[in-house]
């Protein structure tokens, strides 16, 4: 059953998503001496010490340089700056190797650093001392000087220093506990248990006795597999996982264990699952190289006109230039295109500075600190329960988050908290439970039927267990109509699972460490029914067993597990063949509703319908349901089958598969008992977050493993969907799809659901279009499962879900497989090219995380497997808001405003030169001098775009979350379009003209007081200092937020070209290469024309600017700048807790607007569904009318103040948002 | 903090309001007078510029001219004198290049590594050139004498460089190897421009200084000399003008202009209209989105109001 969530979900975990390595597919195995080092050495095993430095001392600089070379950008300065070292290049190399160079070293440097850290981090690991047989004694030695073959000795909480071979142990039955955190971040124990044959090499005076020969499969990357066998002397062993003990795990609750070393280094499978996950780029950093070609083709455009009219030019009329006959080949005019190819090459160096070439580096720069400094220590995403904050993986994708325009959200974990509680069972065709579900006090208010509340008379709250019915508890079972079922159903639930129990033994005392939440809860349901589970070794179950004889009588009694059949995603059962004290032998099995049916005898089940019944109850009510059966076994029928059953744990091949087989051959004839229904429980926050999130223009799509109903349920829950929605359903659960299948013919059904799915997706297109035209405002919703998914995928059919899925507000997909969740993510990421987000908590997660364009993982609660694939990690989907609506929002703003003015800047400022050079005869003359043009990028206008890049805020943090609309501005796109870019680029033509004119016609007939005239030196200086000022006042003017930080860093750039100026000017040296621009500073600040453009050229460049913004200001202000005016009006506000109070209505009028609400359309499972709690408010805030909240909402919303209330100390004005 | 655009219009409109006011009501004093005789001091029977050129450059052809000038206006001391050139690229990257600094300040270094750039101008035969490169060997040698009702008018011609150019860039040393001292066209070297006088040393030569400091467009004036004297209105000025200078290869114009200063400098037209033009600007400005205000208000900060999308901003979320 989908909504089980598999125990040993491990085992199948990785292998979803990563192919295995080759060596695996192959089948080569190594041999292995233990203890015989000398034996081993033919085989040229690895050694244990790991590196995962990416250079050494030698390989930094070449390698660390060609990583940096296959940057386009830092290659075509390497190759400008070779070009500039040529007679054609009217530049000194060093322009273009000073940036160059500042660009490169700030990358080696944070290369090298983060290098070294991992260096000593494996420096450290390297040296970690482990206990080792040598010589017949255990002896500390470094990890590093470990062996394969090696004994070892690891001690209670340390780890394990390879993956091993379990040999020994002190715990008694040669088990051991392991903690698993470092793999896959469950923190439960895991038991591993050695083989019975070497138990006693616990000491080294046995140990150094160990001979044996290991038998296994060649390193792989397959965390949860290992096949292979152990010789010891003429036996045979089969070894399976359970004897591995894997690097990166630690020995709990054991004082020692002893075992020989099977994979070292970067052999162990921790190490050889460590791959580099290729890093995903953001939309805008691939939109960014195309606006890089283009800077490439205008480049190319102004060096062909250049190159074509300096060739025209050059003329022997000249006579002042000397162009005798010998003149070199760029001056030529007896060669007229040789002078224009030169001048071409001329014309790039010159002109070399409009590609942006610290642009890359400063917004690595930027996303840096916007990770480190905002994201992952926001308060707001910090969630106190788990202590977990939120989490950037990558820095990439900062700006991604402020165009989001779908999720893909997860269900269980993710929407909801994971956290299940035993809520109802169905015991023999009888239910039990008096608890009501949210969503079905929501299904009854809205039918107008009330529901008693019943008063919760238990003061006590067990964790996992919120069951309440008097017929079941204190032993009152025995008096139902079928005891011994109860009976059958309590032990199941006892017996059947794979949990461990910790801590002391007592039922108030025991903690339960289980794989899933579900599995607790159904052990604590056995524990509170009166079937204590206390005990488990490898072999035995211990259960105190009360009331079975007579009420009040309690009884320890010991089962022994004969096997354990595990859970897998196929198999979709788990099942445990126990033996009674008395000898009975039973199969226990809980599965999935489809499976458990399909396995039952056909006698005896009576209540199957009725319990079918009740499945499809607990199902509408959002529950999570699992069927119980078990089967008496007879002894003969048991040891032939458990021959098979050893046979194929033994096998060295697809063990997996085997063991699937031969469970299948006793899975059968199974006598149903009953089911459970397991509540999970919506996580805090999560209506109004993705009812804000509709506000941002985002959708919202819900893909689960779970069941129509119960996806369909949550959808409601959650306000994804309402009854003013019309729905479309597309279901392979109907009838005459089922009847096919009874059929048995599985190309028929295919066939069959292919025609209905098809038939159904164009049916629901064209109502959908026809509602589009037809009905304005209704909005649309569609649900689908899985097999139809499967087919509506199909190419053919692909074209229209795509245009269907396009026109809905909401889509659920459910009983969806991994591989869905990718396909259906991919299928909008490339179909649509709309930018995605996929958010979910799982291993069945990973694929999806993976496939669009951000992933996000629910950290803190489960496993890490989805925070590991992921891009960001946060601990609750609420504080999706804060990730995608402020910091996403901010960061969109702040990096298009960067790429843009960087655009401005460097095409304003290659565009003066090339102004320039229409009057030196195309000649490729340099207007300013080498070092000015080196340091315009990098130290005169680097700072403060890197201060906006990282302050820039265009409303208040509390208002982006009071209005979530302003995000649309992402999704459109509308700070980094073409629009946008073509104002930029206007502005700087104009500006290039203002400041390249304005300073040389200054001079042109200008004379100081002393009637001297200036030169090209003193124009180029005097237009430098025009540009460096009016490049910083105009970001000055493009920010939304002025702080002291960006005042210093513009002002401060100003000045340090004046301190520049005056030190390179006023100082005779090498630098300047002619003596140029010496003493010129003093000369030009001495005429009054230099005060005078300095003032009149930046208010005449940025006067077109000052007009565009205050018309597009007044005629068609931007949603921020609305905004932006009622801070002005009110104020900003401060960030606090901006919950708006909402008056109360009569109990009249709530039913009146709950009736009004009913649903227009029924359909056969929209009967199931419910309003939520915040279903209400969400038209209310549409038509303008606010509700009361009811009281189990208030109950709610006062449990979510806490937090609230906390993250409000943490306002705009916090040092996180300046 | 944040800067409104409105406001900020009216700082730059009040900033350049009252700079372009007062700016050129200092202008109007200045007086200037231009006289282009680059057509003018050449025998009219010259029609073609190929005929021009081959008597500019013939030795034995009289090459001096006199002209009229009109002083329109009293011109008071000191009255600077100029020539202009038109259509001369100075700012070529061939030309500009063409000098050797280091040579110029440490005359005595005269390796051929040093006066690398100067080349074509390098070497005359095997000798190194002092100064060597395009730009000196170019020297402007036209020369004007003024005169007025017969009396010789003086033009100081000291202090017209730059004084960091005299002490900081030119050494103490004198020209060698000069091509243009050759008689013409000895050794097949060509004459460029003026020669040199080898007893002059480089840094009291101020002709070369001024001309050796680039003009940045085609289009220049360089400092002529200096007439320490004022001079009334309707004074006649004979200026008798030694034509030597080739143009005419390059069809570029030569003028002579004459121009009294104000503190801020010489009647420089372009700042000045500069100024009013966008300080006008500024107050149309200003006063159009007055009118705008005023004819079409818009309620600041009014959600409901957005034209850019055509959708409501909307209300604040409830929590």
């Amino acid at each position: 059953m989908a909504a089980w969530r598999p125990s040993h979900r491990g085992r199948h975990r990785l292998d979803h998503y990563r192919a295995p390595e080759p060596d695996l597919l192959l089948g080569g195995h190594r041999t292995i001496f233990c203890n015989e080092f000398e034996k081993n050495q033919g085989f040229k095993f690895k050694g244990n010490s790991i590196s995962t430095t990416k250079y050494n001392v030698l390989t930094f600089l070449p390698k660390g340089l060609f990583e940096q070379f296959r940057r386009v950008a830092n290659l075509y300065f390497l190759m400008i700056s070779i070009l500039s070292a040529t007679p054609v290049s009217p530049v000194n190399p060093i322009t273009n190797v000073v940036p160059l160079t500042l660009v490169l070293s700030v990358s080696l440097i944070k290369e090298a650093f983060e290098d070294w850290k991992r260096f000593i981090n494996d420096k450290a690991i390297n040296g970690t001392a482990v206990e080792v047989l040598r010589d017949d004694r255990w002896k500390k030695l470094p990890w590093r000087r470990l062996r394969v073959g090696d004994i070892v000795k690891v001690n209670q909480d340390s780890f394990f220093p390879a993956d091993l071979l379990f040999l020994a142990s002190t715990n008694q039955d040669g088990i051991c506990y392991v903690e698993t955190a470092n793999l896959d971040g469950e923190t439960n124990l895991k038991i591993r248990k050695a083989l019975e044959r070497t138990w006693d090499y616990v000491d080294e005076e046995r140990a150094k006795d160990f001979r044996g020969e290991i038998q296994c499969e060649q390193p792989n990357n397959s965390l949860y597999t290992f096949t292979g066998n152990l010789v010891i002397g003429k036996q045979t062993l089969p070894v399976t996982p359970n004897q591995l003990l894997l690097r990166g795990c630690s020995l709990r609750n054991t004082e020692y264990i002893v075992g020989v070393v099977v994979f070292t280094g970067h052999e162990t499978k921790v190490m050889m699952n460590a791959m580099n996950v290729p890093s995903k780029r953001s939309t805008l950093e691939r939109r960014l190289d195309k606006l890089i070609l283009i800077l490439f083709s205008v480049l190319f455009t102004m060096c062909l006109v250049g190159a074509i009219c300096s060739g025209i030019f050059i003329n022997r009329k000249y006579w002042y230039l000397g162009l005798t006959s010998d003149v070199e080949d760029q001056f030529n005019p007896g060669n007229r295109f040789l002078v224009a190819s030169l001048a071409f090459l001329t014309f790039v160096t010159l002109f070399s500075p409009i590609i942006p070439i610290s642009l890359y580096v400063s917004i690595e720069m930027i996303k840096f600190i916007q990770v480190t400094q905002f994201i992952n220590k926001d308060l707001r995403m910090y969630h106190k329960d788990t202590k977990t904050p939120a989490l950037a993986r990558t820095s990439n994708l900062n700006e991604e988050l402020g165009q989001v325009e779908y999720i893909f959200s997860d269900k269980t974990g993710t929407l909801t908290r994971n956290l299940m509680e035993f809520f109802k069972c169905s015991i023999g065709g009888v239910m039990y439970g008096t608890g009501v579900t949210e969503i079905e006090k929501g299904a009854a208010r809205r039918n107008g039927t009330s529901m008693e509340e019943v008063e919760s008379s238990k003061d006590f709250h067990e964790k996992y267990f919120n069951f309440e019915d008097d017929k079941l508890m204190k032993g009152a079972w025995r008096q139902e109509g079928s005891p011994e079922l109860c009976k059958e159903f309590f032990r199941c639930l006892a017996i059947c699972h794979t949990v461990l129990p910790e801590g002391d033994e007592l039922p108030d005392k025991i903690t339960y460490q289980a794989a899933s939440p579900d599995e607790a809860a159904l052990v604590t349901a056995a524990k509170m029914f009166g079937f204590f589970f206390f005990r488990r070794s490898p072999t035995t179950i211990k259960v105190r067993e009360s009331h079975i004889e007579k009420i009040g009588r309690i009884q320890d009694v010991e089962y022994e597990i004969l096997n354990v059949l595990e859970f897998n995603s196929t198999r979709k059962r788990q099942s445990v063949i126990c033996r009674y004290p008395n000898g009975r032998l039973v199969l226990y099995c809980k599965g999935a509703d489809s499976v458990i049916y399909e396995r039952l005898n056909d006698r005896g089940n009576t209540f199957k319908d009725v319990n079918r019944d009740h499945l499809e109850y607990f199902g509408s009510a959002g529950l999570r349901t699992l069927c119980l059966a078990y089967r008496d076994l007879d002894i003969n029928l048991y040891e032939s089958w458990n021959e098979k059953f050893v046979q194929a744990k033994s096998a060295l091949r697809d063990r997996e598969k085997k063991l699937d087989e031969v469970a299948e051959l006793i899975e059968r004839d199974l006598v149903l008992l009953g089911c459970t229904a397991i509540e999970d429980k919506l996580q805090e926050g999560v209506p109004a977050c993705i009812e804000t999130l509709a506000k941002a223009g985002i959708k919202i799509w819900v893909l689960t493993g779970d069941k129509l109903e119960t996806a369909i349920n949550i959808a409601y829950a959650c306000s994804l969907i309402n009854n003013g929605m019309k729905q479309f359903i597309i279901n392979s659960d109907t009838k005459e799809i089922r009847e096919v299948e009874d059929r048995g013919d599985p190309i028929e059904t295919a066939q069959m659901i292919e025609r209905i799915v098809s038939k159904k997706l164009h049916d629901s297109l064209q109502q959908a279009l026809d509602s589009e035209r037809t009905q304005m405002g209704l909005e649309l919703a569609l649900i689908i499962d899985g097999r139809c998914l499967m087919h509506a995928l199909d190419p053919q059919l692909r074209g229209t879900l795509l245009k269907l899925s396009m026109l809905c507000k909401a889509v659920v997909c459910c009983r969806v497989s991994p591989l869905q969740k990718a396909q259906v993510t991919s299928l909008i990421k490339d179909g649509a090219k709309k930018i995605t987000l996929s958010i979910g908590d799982g291993a069945n997660d990973v694929s999806m995380i993976q496939a669009a364009h951000i992933g996000v993982g629910i950290s803190g609660m489960e496993g890490m497997q989805a925070v590991m694939a992921s891009d960001f990690a946060i601990a609750q989907f609420r504080f999706l808001t804060e990730l995608l609506l402020v910091h996403g929002r901010l960061s969109y703003i702040r990096i298009s405003k960067v790429v843009c003015y960087f655009f401005y800047k460097n095409l304003m400022f290659t565009l003066t030169q090339f102004w320039f050079n229409l009057y030196t005869g195309f000649s490729g003359q340099r207007f300013y001098d080498d070092w000015y043009q080196s340091l315009y990028n990098v130290v005169f206008t680097a700072l403060p775009v890197i201060i906006v890049g990282i302050f820039d805020k265009d409303v208040s943090i509390a208002n982006a979350r009071k209005y979530p609309q302003l995000y649309k501005a992402g999704i459109e796109n509308a700070f980094f379009k073409w629009r946008i870019l073509i104002v930029w680029a206007l502005s700087a033509v104009y500006q290039s003209i203002i400041l390249f004119y304005f300073p040389a016609k200054a001079i042109m007939e200008g004379k100081n007081g002393s009637g001297r005239m200036l030169g090209l030196w003193d124009a180029g200086t005097m237009a430098f200092t025009c540009v460096v000022v009016t490049v910083n006042v105009r970001l000055l003017m493009a920010c939304n937020f002025v702080t002291k930080w960006h005042l210093i860093s513009i002002f401060g750039s100003i000045l340090a070209w004046f301190i520049f100026a005056f030190l390179y000017s006023g100082i005779r040296n090498q630098l300047d290469r002619q003596g140029n621009v010496y003493k010129v500073i003093f000369i030009i600040m001495g005429t009054w024309y230099f005060w005078l453009l300095i003032v009149l050229v930046p208010i005449c460049s940025l006067a077109l600017d000052f007009c565009y913004e205050g018309l597009q200001r007044w005629f068609a202000p931007c949603d921020y700048q609305i905004i932006q005016e009622v801070e002005k009006r009110e104020g900003s506000p401060v960030d606090g807790f901006l919950l708006v109070e909402s008056p109360r209505l009569s109990a009249e009028e709530q039913t009146s607007i709950a009736l009004a609400q009913l649903p227009r359309e029924m359909s056969r499972h929209t009967g199931y569904s419910f309003d939520s709690p915040c279903f209400d408010s969400f038209f209310a805030s549409q038509e303008g009318v606010s509700m009361s909240h009811r009281s189990y909402d208030i109950a709610r919303r006062a449990s979510m103040r806490g937090p609230r209330r906390l993250s409000s100390d943490a306002g705009q004005d916090s040092p996180l948002y300046l | 903090m944040r800067p409104s655009p409105l406001l900020s219009m009216w700082g730059g409109t009040n900033i350049s309001l009252s700079l372009g006011f007062f700016l050129p009501l200092l202008l109007v004093q200045v007086v200037e007078i231009v006289d282009e005789y680059q057509t003018a001091c050449i025998p009219s029977s010259y029609t073609n510029n190929d005929e021009r050129v081959q008597y500019i450059q013939d030795v034995n052809t009289n090459k001096l001219c006199t002209r009229t000038l009109t002083v329109p206006k009293h011109m008071k001391q000191p009255i600077f004198v100029y020539y202009q050139l038109e259509n001369y690229y100075q700012n070529h990257r061939r030309y500009v290049k063409s000098r050797s600094d280091k040579q110029l300040l440490n005359g005595d270094s005269t390796s051929s590594t040093d006066t690398e750039t100067c080349k074509p101008e390098q070497f005359l035969g095997e000798l190194p050139i002092i100064p060597c490169g395009l730009i000196a060997w170019s020297l402007f040698n036209d020369t004007y004498s003024f005169t007025s009702g017969g009396h010789a008018i003086t033009i100081n011609k000291k202090g017209i460089s730059w004084k960091s150019d005299r002490e900081h860039k030119f050494g103490s040393f004198y020209p060698q190897n000069f091509p243009n001292n050759l008689p013409n066209n000895q050794n097949g070297s060509l004459i460029g421009g003026a020669s040199l006088d080898p007893n002059v040393s480089l840094n009291e030569n101020e002709d070369l200084i001024v001309w050796m400091r680039t003009a940045a467009l085609p289009t220049f004036r360089k400092l002529y000399g200096r007439i320490d004297q004022n001079l009334n209105a309707h004074t006649q000025l004979s200026v008798q003008i030694s034509n030597n200078y080739n143009t005419y290869s390059f069809d570029g114009k030569k003028k002579l202009v004459l121009s009294t200063t104000s503190w801020l400098g010489g009647k420089n037209d372009f700042l000045g209209v500069a100024y009013i033009t966008v300080g006008s600007f500024c107050i149309f400005l200003a006063l159009a989105f007055f009118l705008l205000h005023w004819k079409h208000p818009r309620p600041l900060g009014d959600t409901k109001y957005s034209l850019s999308r055509g959708h409501k901003v909307g209300k604040p979320v409830a929590n």
